[in-house]
């Protein structure tokens, strides 16, 4: 079943008096119980689409789809108030700062229990229901793998150390039972040992209650172990979408092959001290946006037709969009 | 917690000491003798036995001298006035509770003022009651205080006649002094008529109040607003959102407590301002404060007076900010020290 479903969403941001396209046109489709990892580099807009989706955008930027509906319903034309029940109950979202996404004067059990929904709740008498809250904050903290609960709860933001707040956000996250689950590059700044924890956490999640990921990271060894479908975003534009073997056996789109031959890890053909290729140039910044494919300046394969925004076009689950697409030759 | 209390102390501590080995030096560096600016005694006025007593001490090195200066200071012992022949002690204990009674309503007022209006303009951002409440706040922060007073004078006791012209209640009413703050000294004392006493005390507050108030509601809307729309765009308020709550309970549970934190200790830094405002208020409306006792001891060169009240005024404002400081810095979670444990 087909969570969430976006076609051709563009986001358009005011930068001195002008409308530049933060995103352009972009596709993606969520499957119920899939993990659907998001792969861009830094500046290509990942975090705005997570924005996108849950509504918290600044008001003055204008936001454009042919589709995007959560379960057939459309996100953009309901009222605010409706969207935000429906991301209440079905969407959660972990930040890519845990602390900074916090607030610093509350302490984390006050917010966690903040986050509890009114029917998971049984009593009905006051007094019981902050004894009640207690014991499913307890619970929650226990299922992320926060051992010391009492502590967690008592304390603020900053007190705790960075991958335990992010475990804490998991446990937030799901403290809503939502269908989706957005983790804007959770593993941010951590080193190898809570990095394996968080994702392991993300993908049980995924396994026992049937929960969707959106995983959103630039992190291509972890995506590939536990992502099933990915997509490839370059500087606010979907170059590349599909099942994730499939992606890796064969890449379309000279972004993706690129994004794959930068991780050594990938390449097990690599002989020693072999120079690790990479694309030449830096994404542009939105004031120098190119015109057509945004790849354009910095492809290998770019030729004069590129100037012109590619179609996207499909093979069965696959889908890229490029003028002059890899082992297509071949074929 | 009792480390924080113990620096706290200490720096008060220290700044204490050097305003009292300012005002010291003040004697000093004041033309004259210094024995008679710090005693405020005209040396060849005295009898000749209480003169060969004072000068003994006089004597002495200056630490000795300071030393006995401090011990006179705590034995509230300051010297008399040259003019009066008061001692300035009791004077400036008269005269201070009415300048703290002014600032306060002064300062209560722009805060019951200031801090709603701070907040609607902060969720009115980019809009037109943020835009025209910022315009007049910018119309009431240039105005010069005592321009503001002499115009209320004019329109309101003189044309109008609403309020009366100076002072501080009127003379047909004897309040005995007992706290210092004339309201609490009306409902404290025995009058037939405390409630005549009461409004008729209140009309002579309203128009200094007023006037001091407008400045500093100026900048308590200002930081507040400021201070809000900072908030309410930082990343957790975006987070809280996204989460899926309302905008009140957004705003309620997580905005307000946070845009307040950074508001007091800047509302602290005003409060100097703010009492030179109220200075320059009372000698306007003769309002028997420290400020208008003060201005009248510099125009009549005064030294021991002038010394005496810098001393007392600069006192009540290390310790007001200091303690206000101290209670931020006590409550502010976002300052709690880790606790060292394992999660």
């Amino acid at each position: 079943m087909v969570l969430l479903d976006i076609k051709n969403l563009t986001l358009e941001i005011d930068i001195s008096s002008e409308w530049v396209k933060a995103l352009d046109k972009i596709n993606m489709v969520i499957h119920e119980g899939q993990i659907h990892a998001l792969v861009g580099e830094s500046g290509s807009g990942k975090s705005l689409i997570v924005k996108a989706i849950v509504g918290a955008l600044p008001k003055r930027w204008r936001i454009t789809a042919d589709r995007m509906t959560w379960k057939g319903q459309n996100l953009l034309t309901m009222s605010a108030k409706a969207r935000r029940k429906l991301i209440r109950k079905d969407i959660s979202v972990i930040f890519q700062n845990p602390i900074e996404s916090l607030d610093p004067s509350l302490t984390l059990g006050k917010q966690l229990k903040e986050m509890l929904p009114r029917d998971q709740l049984t009593k009905t008498w006051f007094w019981q229901r902050n004894d009640e809250k207690q014991a499913l904050a307890i619970k929650l903290l226990h299922k992320v793998g926060i051992k010391n609960h009492q502590l967690c709860l008592a304390s603020y933001p900053h007190q705790i150390a960075n991958d335990v707040v992010q475990k804490f956000m998991i446990a937030m996250a799901l403290a809503s039972e939502p269908k989706l689950i957005i983790a804007d590059d959770p593993t941010r700044g951590m080193e190898v040992t809570s990095k394996t924890q968080i994702l392991k956490l993300l993908s049980r999640v995924n396994q026992v209650r049937g929960m969707s990921v959106l995983f959103v990271s630039h992190d291509l060894l972890a995506i590939s172990s536990m992502a099933s479908y990915m997509t490839v975003l370059y500087c606010g534009q979907t170059v590349e979408s599909g099942d994730l073997k499939q992606l890796r056996k064969r890449a379309f789109h000279p972004y993706t092959q690129a994004l794959l031959d930068s991780a050594p890890s990938f390449r097990k053909d690599l002989p020693p001290k072999s120079p690790l290729s990479s694309l030449d140039g830096t994404i542009p910044t939105l004031h120098h946006l190119p015109i057509g494919c945004r790849l354009g300046p910095r492809c290998p394969r770019a030729r004069r037709e590129c100037v012109e925004t590619p179609q996207i076009r499909r093979v069965h689950t696959h889908f890229y969009s490029c003028h002059f697409p890899l082992h297509w030759d071949a074929k | 917690m009792a480390n924080v209390l113990l620096r706290y102390t200490n720096l008060v501590l220290v700044t204490l000491f050097i305003l009292s080995l300012l005002s010291f030096l003040l004697a000093y560096l004041f033309p004259g003798q210094a024995l008679e600016n710090l005693t405020g005694l005209r040396l060849n006025e005295l009898s000749e036995l209480q003169n060969s007593q004072i000068k003994y001490s006089v004597d002495n090195n200056i630490f000795v001298q300071y030393w006995h200066y401090v011990g006179e200071l705590f034995s509230g012992n300051w010297g008399v006035s040259f003019n009066t022949g008061l001692p300035l002690y009791e004077d400036v204990g008269r005269y201070l509770p009415a300048s703290i009674e002014l600032s306060s309503y002064a300062l209560l007022l722009s805060f019951f003022i200031g801090l709603p209006l701070g907040f609607i303009a902060a969720l009115r951002h980019h809009k037109l009651t943020d835009y025209s409440l910022l315009s007049v706040s910018l119309l009431g922060y240039s105005i010069p205080v005592f321009w503001l007073a002499l115009i209320m004078i004019l329109v309101f006791s003189l044309q109008l006649g609403w309020f009366p012209l100076s002072g501080r209640i009127s003379l047909l009413f004897e309040i005995p002094s007992i706290t210092g703050f004339i309201l609490i000294d009306i409902l404290l004392s025995d009058l037939i008529d405390k409630q005549s006493a009461f409004i008729d005390a209140l009309r002579h507050l309203i128009l200094p109040t007023v006037s001091i108030a407008v400045v500093t509601t100026t900048m308590i809307f200002r930081i507040t607003r400021r201070s809000v729309i900072e908030t309410l765009n930082s990343e957790f308020i975006l987070a809280a959102y996204a989460r899926g709550l309302t905008p009140t309970q957004v705003l309620m549970r997580h905005g307000v407590r946070n845009a307040l934190i950074p508001i007091l200790p800047l509302l602290a830094m005003q409060f100097p301002t703010l009492l030179t405002n109220a200075m320059i208020v009372e000698s306007i409306f003769s309002w028997p404060g420290i400020g208008n006792w003060l201005i009248q001891a510099i125009y009549q060169q005064d030294y021991p007076a002038i010394r005496a009240g810098m001393l007392a005024v600069s006192v009540l404002v290390v310790i007001f900010t200091m303690s206000i400081d101290l209670i931020i810095r006590l409550t502010d979670p976002r300052r709690r020290r880790a606790e060292r444990a394992a999660i």
